[in-house]
């Protein structure tokens, strides 16, 4: 006779998925999610909707999963963050509906993760590489964030005169506070693990290889006391709120923002969406994060010499 | 007025990305490529681009008053891509390559298979497939045609639009048919036209990707 359990976790893992791969510890209740997302590691509109699928999932058979971790399968990079190519697409297209929508569906993976200990479930990060503008923000609802030493991250959308629409100020201002939120989503800049851990971003760097270990640690460490510890942050969400209407709110201006952007902001926008591309590359070491360091001297060197922070060419 | 937009942007993602992912496509923007290859592009790009507007018109000639306002959008579309597989002549001269040579090259089986699906749908499926055809190469200009050219001028040291003028004039061109074609494919309503739409979108990322592998 099978389970019950058994049924639904079957179910829950036979789904065919070319986004994401699934893995089930029994003795944790513990599904792994690893993505891979080809040719960038993003959150492209498939990829996404896998991701509900198995969100729903989990939550239509409450009291099955107790941890949700999540983690990359592509070597350097955990999440570049939104469909760059999608959006000068629709942007292009003038398609202020579209962008909405993909705003909207990305809020509603936030909000899960948000929600998530009032459907049982404790959720764990494991960050191995770069991770930028949207990869951060979809990682800054779990409950336990795991950075590997030499992780980068940044809110880069400023560079093209946009800004992180997904939830980055919210979370933000809640973990670290206002002033760090104001300088990161403002400044465009890159932060080692080290920094974002110093400004209580990250809960927890560790050398680069030990991330596996500290999943296990941590969710081991919480198991015991899961239950008090998924009622506290139910409590915490009360004490400290981020709000679904806030977060669709900010969408909503990010999408208005969005149709501005000039020739200029997407042909920057299309330049990192093509180092992304490299990063792909069999072989490739520069990605995104070097181009935007590039781009960050560009701007210094501008500054210097003209007094003036637009970039002569692009 | 409908959102088919939204719906054949989510209907049809997969395949663009497909697009994207194929390797030869995603190293192409990534790194660009040799010269031959560039060349051997632009000989298939100028069969497509000549057959564009004889689809068009193809597709005009069926098209009923219930779709009055695709026939007027697609008139207007055809003045504007009138002559344009003559920029794809004069970069294949800029690289070297004579016109005759050009003209006189048969395009590959795979332009046929894009061609010849494009004729068909235009006169057996339903004649608005057209607009998926157009989808398909407004989002290959729009979206990946300035960093492709971009790539092709760096890794080629091409100086300015030499070599490169149809991809960059279209890059920045379709900008603006992105959102003409959006409006028109948001005034679609009848089932029919738009399943026609979303198979021609899928057969073209497909065929596309096949001309770009084989080069």
């Amino acid at each position: 006779m099978t389970s019950p359990e058994a049924v639904g976790i079957g179910a829950l893992l036979s789904r065919p998925y070319k986004s994401i791969r699934l893995e089930w510890s029994s003795e944790l209740s513990a599904l792994r999610v690893r993505t891979c997302v080809t040719p960038v590691q993003c959150y492209s509109l498939s990829a996404m909707g896998e991701l509900q699928r198995v969100l729903l999932d989990i939550a239509e058979n409450q009291g099955l999963v107790k941890h949700f971790v999540m983690t990359s399968d592509v070597p350097g990079v955990f999440n570049f963050g939104g469909d760059l190519s999608l959006f000068v697409l629709l942007i292009r297209a003038r398609d202020h509906e579209s962008l909405r929508l993909y705003g909207r569906r990305c809020v509603d993976l936030l909000w899960w993760m948000e929600t998530a200990a009032q459907i049982g479930v404790h959720t764990t990060v494991l960050v191995q590489g770069d991770t930028l503008g949207g990869g951060l923000e979809s990682v800054m609802p779990f409950h336990k964030v795991i950075f590997e030493r030499s992780a980068q991250a940044g809110f880069p959308e400023v560079l093209f005169n946009s800004f992180p629409g997904m939830g980055a100020w919210n979370f933000t201002i809640r973990k670290a506070g206002f002033a760090v939120a104001n300088e990161m989503i403002l400044s465009g800049k890159l932060y080692t693990a080290e920094q974002l851990h110093e400004c209580r971003l990250v809960d927890m760097v560790v050398d680069d290889g030990c991330g596996e270990d500290a999943i296990e640690e941590a969710m081991r460490a919480v198991h015991p006391r899961l239950r008090g510890t998924l009622a506290a942050l139910q409590a915490r969400s009360i004490a400290a709120p981020v709000t679904y209407q806030s977060l669709m709110d900010i969408v909503d201006r990010w999408t208005v923002n969005s149709l501005n952007l000039t020739d200029r902001d997407l042909k920057l926008m299309e330049r990192l969406a093509r180092a992304q591309a490299r990063k792909g590359t069999r072989g490739a070491t520069e990605g995104a994060v070097e181009e935007i360091k590039r781009v960050e001297l560009e701007r210094a060197w501008g500054e210097e010499r003209t007094g003036i922070t637009e970039w002569a060419s692009l | 007025m409908s959102n088919f937009f939204i719906d054949l942007v989510t209907a049809t993602d997969e395949a663009r990305r497909e697009f994207e992912t194929h390797p030869v496509v995603f190293a192409s923007v990534a790194n660009g490529m040799s010269i031959d290859r560039y060349r051997a592009l632009l000989g298939e790009l100028y069969h497509i681009v000549w057959h564009f507007n004889p689809i068009c018109a193809a597709a005009v000639s069926r098209i009923t008053d219930e779709f009055a306002n695709v026939r007027d959008f697609l008139y207007r579309h055809m003045h504007e891509e009138s002559g344009h597989e003559q920029w794809v002549l004069n970069d294949l001269e800029a690289l070297g390559v004579s016109r005759e040579h050009a003209i006189s090259r048969p395009p590959s089986p795979n332009v046929l298979a894009l061609v010849g699906f494009n004729y068909w749908a235009s006169d057996r499926r339903h004649p608005c497939s057209v607009l998926g055809m157009m989808y398909v190469l407004e989002v290959l200009a729009a979206v990946y045609g300035g960093p492709f050219s971009a790539t092709v001028k760096e890794t080629l040291f091409l100086e300015g639009d030499r070599g490169t003028s149809f991809l960059s004039s279209h890059a920045s061109l379709d900008a603006a048919h992105m959102a003409e074609l959006r409006d028109i494919l948001n005034q679609l309503t009848i089932a029919e036209a738009k399943s026609a739409v979303v198979e021609s979108v899928l057969v073209n990322f497909r065929q596309i990707t096949s001309v770009f592998a084989a080069v």
